[in-house]
């Protein structure tokens, strides 16, 4: 792991106001990414596995990727879906937390009119912000409901020093500017695209309290947990796992341990 | 209105004219309010994320669609009885997806960048297909009138009618009148009608396919919809066209009845064709109860849409117009026929806003509500001002169009009598 790019990732974060909080947790434990993905194989397949089990619904990830990636309000890259089950005294919540699927056969970078929307070598599904004309047919067409349209909302009239500084994503740290994109784009998560550039996991990763996401590199055998250190493989196959909505044939990289 | 126009009322047509500059000019400053504040006025959510602009679209593409097959009936299929609807019937599908085209790159993120759909055309992409061929049609659509009215723009030249300007430049300086080139001008009429028929289903039917390969969507998805929408399309292009001969012709009573009753005749056939596949496509998703879609009719058949649906759609498009072609009170009245086709019109509005909106009001993951708590994520959608007064604007501009060309353009087929019908709906 290279030592000045995590410095720069806690710097923005010790910048960030009420939401530092979160965003600190997330560069520390970013520090402590076991490693980097070997490339047994060749390609490169990052994806996520979910510990349902051990999820306790504090939606930490949810905020450290609105800390991570600067998204505006009403736009939420990752939620955690909650669902009650049965009456008290037999009673319980689960939890489901929901990062964009990155499928290898996704919809919507099929629907997208212009090739915005692609899939990249790594098999991250990402957006060209410059090409994308914000037509929302990749919103209809996702199955996951994972996509957001950046109506170009901000957190205060006033914005506050955190909310002025450049978004990561990408690594392409554009300013937030009226009319100017990512504003009038579909917007989604890129698994922190910027951030696994540099070695470290997405910062839900990173935050999850109770080490419930995994991350990694799908396609290698030997390929383990970024955050935790635990063969992926292994977690899949000594679970039970799913991955939602299968039968839509759209190969999500996220899998689920139930 | 009996069989005069009714523009002919002075006093309803001032508090109309004042009506339309108002309304003109509200849509226009909420359209000028997009490019300038961008998206964040608009009345949308992250789960209904197209509202009435997008059906506002497909509601004007289906009107010119229809419109255009209606006109290739007369130019290609030589359908007498229609003749004299030819040249509006080609002007009312220009000027509906003029204002199908406003809506939609208003409804874009970034309207500028919509050339970014042929610079980097994406072959898997329906809509990618859509916006080829909306320029594609377009393109035939404005040869086509130039050669269904080129003789008698030319005759306006010669009786020396004015603006003289506008219609030496409508002329393209051609001012032959001879049998030669009006034969001409009928074989480049029969040619690009017949480019035309597929590139006006493909438009059409292609806005269809967008919606039904939508595989997240089950309201929306299969073969139904493409079908749907064409049968649509030829029913709100033959009301459009009922109303706008009936309202607006000035042809004399014994040649415009039976020219609204043949119109009106064609709309009903198409319509009973269109409620067929509605129903059984609601009936049977209905029926079979699983729940993303089920909840979907459930909003249309019972919830919050019922009155869209049942007094709109089936009272306003279904029951009122048969009613009028049976009763022997109103199957030979210009009048009533002229309102079967306004009411069918505004019942495939309706339809377009059922289409469109309830398949995406109830989440894929019903958990998801709650999740975050913004109104961008918030049940249900409920269009904004801005949103509203673009509709009302666009429809304004539509009625501009409609009483330009009716004054301007020589859209009679025989040279006696004056202008008659426009284009584009009320």
């Amino acid at each position: 792991m290279k030592k000045d790019k995590p410095l720069t990732d806690r710097r923005h974060f010790l910048r960030a106001g009420a939401l530092a909080a979160a965003g600190a947790v997330a560069a520390a434990a970013g520090g402590l990414a076991a490693e980097s993905p070997s490339e047994s194989n060749g390609k490169i397949r990052y994806g996520m596995v979910v510990d349902v089990r051990k999820c306790v619904g504090c939606k930490a990830c949810a905020v450290a990727c609105k800390a991570e990636n600067h998204t505006p309000p009403g736009v939420a890259y990752n939620i955690v879906k909650e669902q009650e089950i049965g009456t008290y005294p037999d009673v319980r919540r689960r939890f489901i937390f929901r990062p964009c699927m990155q499928c290898s056969t996704p919809s919507c970078t099929k629907v997208c009119p212009t090739k915005a929307t692609h899939i990249r070598e790594d098999g991250i599904v990402a957006i060209d912000y410059d090409r994308c004309i914000g037509c929302r047919y990749c919103i209809s067409a996702c199955p996951y409901g994972v996509r957001a349209f950046d109506y170009g909302h901000d957190y205060h009239q006033q914005r506050t020093p955190f909310e002025m500084q450049p978004s990561p994503e990408y690594g392409q740290n554009r300013k937030r500017k009226p009319r100017q994109s990512p504003v009038g784009n579909v917007r989604k998560c890129t698994f922190c695209v910027h951030r696994v550039k540099k070695n470290l996991a997405p910062a839900c990763a990173v935050t999850c309290i109770g080490n419930a996401i995994h991350f990694g590199n799908l396609n290698d055998p030997d390929g383990r947990c970024w955050v935790h250190g635990e063969k992926l493989r292994t977690l899949l196959s000594a679970h039970n796992c799913i991955r939602l909505r299968e039968e839509l044939g759209n190969n999500p990289a996220v899998y689920y341990l139930i | 209105m009996k069989d005069k126009s009714i523009l002919a009322s002075s006093a309803s047509r001032s508090i109309g004219y004042i009506l339309l500059i108002v309304a003109t000019a509200a849509g226009l400053w909420f359209m000028a309010d997009k490019f300038i504040s961008g998206p964040i006025h608009e009345g949308t959510t992250q789960h209904v994320t197209w509202g009435i602009w997008v059906s506002g679209y497909i509601f004007f593409l289906g009107l010119s669609a229809g419109s255009f097959l209606i006109s290739t009936l007369i130019y290609v299929f030589g359908v007498k009885r229609l003749e004299e609807a030819g040249p509006a019937s080609l002007v009312q599908a220009l000027g509906c997806l003029i204002l199908g085209g406003i809506l939609i790159v208003l409804d874009a993120g970034h309207p500028e960048r919509m050339y970014m759909v042929l610079l980097h055309f994406n072959p898997t992409s329906v809509m990618a297909y859509m916006g080829l061929f909306y320029n594609v049609y377009i393109a035939i659509l404005v040869v086509e009138i130039y050669f269904a009215l080129r003789p008698r723009i030319i005759e306006k030249i010669q009786s020396g009618d004015r603006p003289a300007w506008l219609y030496r430049t409508l002329s393209l300086g051609s001012r032959r009148l001879d049998p030669e080139s009006l034969q001409r001008d009928k074989k480049w009429l029969m040619v690009l009608g017949i480019l035309g028929i597929p590139a006006a289903i493909i438009v059409h039917g292609g806005v269809g396919t967008i919606f039904a390969v939508a595989k997240a969507r089950p309201s929306w998805l299969g073969g139904l919809f493409p079908i749907l929408f064409i049968v649509s399309a030829l029913t709100s292009g033959g009301a459009l066209l009922t109303f706008l001969t009936a309202a607006f012709s000035r042809l004399p009573d014994e040649r415009k009845l039976p020219l609204v009753r043949s119109l009106a005749h064609l709309t009903i056939a198409v319509l009973l064709i269109d409620a067929l596949i509605m129903f059984a496509d609601s009936l049977t998703t209905a029926y079979s109860a699983i729940p993303l879609p089920s909840a979907t009719e459930g909003l249309v058949l019972f919830g919050p849409y019922w009155w869209l649906f049942w007094i709109v759609e089936v009272g306003l498009g279904i029951v009122v117009p048969i009613a009028i072609v049976v009763l022997p009170q109103t199957r030979n009245r210009n009048g009533w026929l002229g309102f079967l086709g306004l009411s069918v019109v505004i019942a495939m509005l309706a339809a377009r806003f059922t289409l469109v909106i309830p398949p995406q009001i109830t989440p894929l993951f019903p958990e998801s509500l709650g999740a975050y708590d913004h109104f961008r994520y918030a049940y249900g959608y409920s269009p904004s001002v801005m949103d509203l007064m673009v509709f009302v604007g666009v429809v304004a501009i539509g009625m501009w169009i409609m009483l330009l060309a009716g004054k301007y353009l020589p859209l009679e087929v025989a040279s006696h009598g004056s202008a008659t019908e426009g284009d584009a709906q009320s």
